[in-house]
């Protein structure tokens, strides 16, 4: 094992994964054994057990692997709901669970859609850990 | 080895109640020691199943119930695994027993779920989910398993309707069964017309909140027949976890409630021809027929059949009978204690205990609990009749 030397710049952290987001880039981990695509990036590959995890960029575009509608949100996102929430298969491989910016009827499984960033709102900030202020949040848009 | 059985169960009310977790916890205790001698004189070490200290602002429950089950200076811990924290103590106390360590064990579990509304147990269930990614997109427990039911229909030719043929089944047995939270049946029209939660799913598709407690004492065969009671073979166990976010999992073949189950036949000696009814993790209708299949009890896609009589089942089905207590979905959900209301009404299942419900004939049982979303964690344990061992 070589990670003894991980800090909050390393990508296969949270603050190196979030801080790379923030620039627009979609980090994945790639286990250099079996291939599988680990998002976020972490030091060991869970279909294997690998710890040799290269860190990639990964296509910001996929497609509905599931979806659905939160109609009854936790409080902190009360004033959002109801809205649509979706696993999106990557075309690198991945998958990732994340909002969807389109109503629930007009959002069906193998959709093509597209990872974007933004700032968190004021509410999110409210509810945000110390340190995740300044972590970006991701959408899916409809291509 | 020594051979772990179940001695003894009880349960406090389920549902909304005016009782505190510790209080709950008392009449579980209360009904379980009936008829043995006082906790403080059989009992040897605590594990209690608790889900989110965010209800009671208490962790520390291990040390909490030993003390008002009147033990002292006893190993107590509080175990947490979302919803297989119930699951995960009786774990712990059959391994106790079965190696030696203990001669009695009391693996209790307690949710009060009901403290802080709907909202709050919406809130304190999120904690489950991964924080960096789920959590912070706003998912929901029914949201999550809502991602598994659209996925599960897309993939199958089950429907809607079957997902709430599978409700209408459980609210049926839980109306023979006096501890249900729900013992009222219901028809398909109530479900597919309640409101939605998280589409596909809507109210009658999602367990309720509800508080409750459950105490189950885990002995030696010596122990339980010395103290004259019935006793039920913990024959197997295992456990299995998996990823915890739900997108990196395969959302259909529920690999970490197989390996949980299959473990637990191993252990036992047992083929799943061999499992007369089980108990399994409910939380959503599409769960049954995930899990179904999971346990091996059906061919993957065919598992939304669970509400069909055995012989109308397709081929390849077993003959169980799953979820006899009217399952998470209308016998009740009080998270911690969950694990253990399952083994509860395999025990009375297996000991002639169980009434109206009493499905003809039962000697093996497969229970399976799970935590987090779907098979985060999952827990299976075999339970058979002294006579079947």
């Amino acid at each position: 094992m070589t990670d003894g030397d991980l800090d909050a710049t390393d990508p296969r952290t949270l603050p190196g994964f979030f801080d790379a987001l923030a620039d627009g880039e979609l980090l994945g981990g790639v286990c250099a054994d079996c291939g599988q695509v680990l998002l976020p990036p972490r030091p060991a590959c869970y279909a294997c057990g690998s710890r040799a995890v290269d860190v990639e960029p990964q296509s910001p575009e996929g497609q509905i692997f599931s979806y659905t509608e939160v109609h009854t949100p936790p409080p902190a996102f009360a004033a959002d709901a109801p809205y649509t929430v979706a696993v999106v298969e990557l075309a690198d491989g991945g998958r990732l669970l994340g909002r969807v910016a389109a109503d629930y009827a007009d959002v069906t499984i193998g959709d093509a859609v597209e990872l974007t960033v933004r700032e968190p709102t004021a509410t999110e900030q409210e509810i945000a850990l110390d340190y995740e202020h300044d972590w970006p949040v991701h959408v899916f848009e409809p291509r | 080895m020594p051979e772990p059985v179940i001695a003894s169960v009880g349960a406090s009310p389920l549902g909304r109640t005016d009782l505190p977790g510790r209080d709950l916890f008392s009449v579980a205790l209360g009904e379980a020691f009936d008829e043995l001698p006082d906790p403080a004189d059989i009992v040897e070490a605590v594990y209690v199943g608790n889900q989110s200290e965010s209800y009671e602002h208490q962790i520390m429950y291990g040390t909490l119930l030993a003390e008002w089950a009147g033990l002292r200076h006893v190993p107590a811990e509080r175990v947490e695994g979302c919803a297989a924290a119930g699951a995960l103590a009786l774990r712990h106390a059959v391994k106790d027993v079965r190696n030696g360590e203990h001669e009695a064990v009391l693996a209790c579990g307690v949710e009060k779920m009901t403290s802080a509304g709907t909202s709050g147990a919406t809130d304190a269930l999120s904690a489950a989910f991964d924080r960096a990614i789920e959590q912070r997109s706003g998912i929901t427990a029914p949201s999550q398993y809502a991602l598994l039911a659209q996925r599960y229909l897309h993939e199958t030719d089950a429907t809607e309707r079957d997902l709430a043929k599978i409700a209408v089944k459980n609210h049926g047995n839980a109306a023979r069964n006096p501890r249900a939270q729900f013992p009222k049946e219901i028809d398909v029209a109530t479900v597919l017309e309640s409101d939605p939660v998280a589409p596909p799913l809507k109210l009658y598709d999602c367990a309720p909140v509800g508080d409750g407690a459950a105490a189950v004492l885990v002995t030696t065969a010596e122990l339980a027949a010395d103290l004259d009671q019935p006793q039920v073979h913990v024959a197997g166990s295992g456990a299995s976890a998996n990823n915890i976010a739900v997108a990196e999992r395969d959302m259909t073949d529920i690999a970490g409630a197989r390996i949980a189950a299959e473990t637990a036949y191993e252990e036992a000696g047992i083929d799943v021809a061999a499992v007369d009814i089980a108990e399994v993790h409910d939380a959503f209708t599409v769960c049954e027929a995930l899990l179904a299949e999971a346990a091996g009890f059906a061919p993957a896609g065919t598992g939304y059949q669970s509400y069909q009589p055995p012989a109308e089942r397709a081929d390849g089905w077993t003959d169980v009978q799953l979820s006899p207590s009217g399952g998470l979905k209308a016998r009740g959900h009080p998270i911690g204690a969950t694990g253990l209301l399952q083994a509860l009404e395999a025990y009375e299942q297996l000991t002639g205990a169980a009434g109206d419900r009493a499905v003809e004939d039962a000697e093996t049982a497969l229970l399976l609990n799970e935590g987090g979303v779907a098979d985060a964690v999952t827990v299976g344990h075999v339970l058979t009749t002294a006579e079947a061992q």
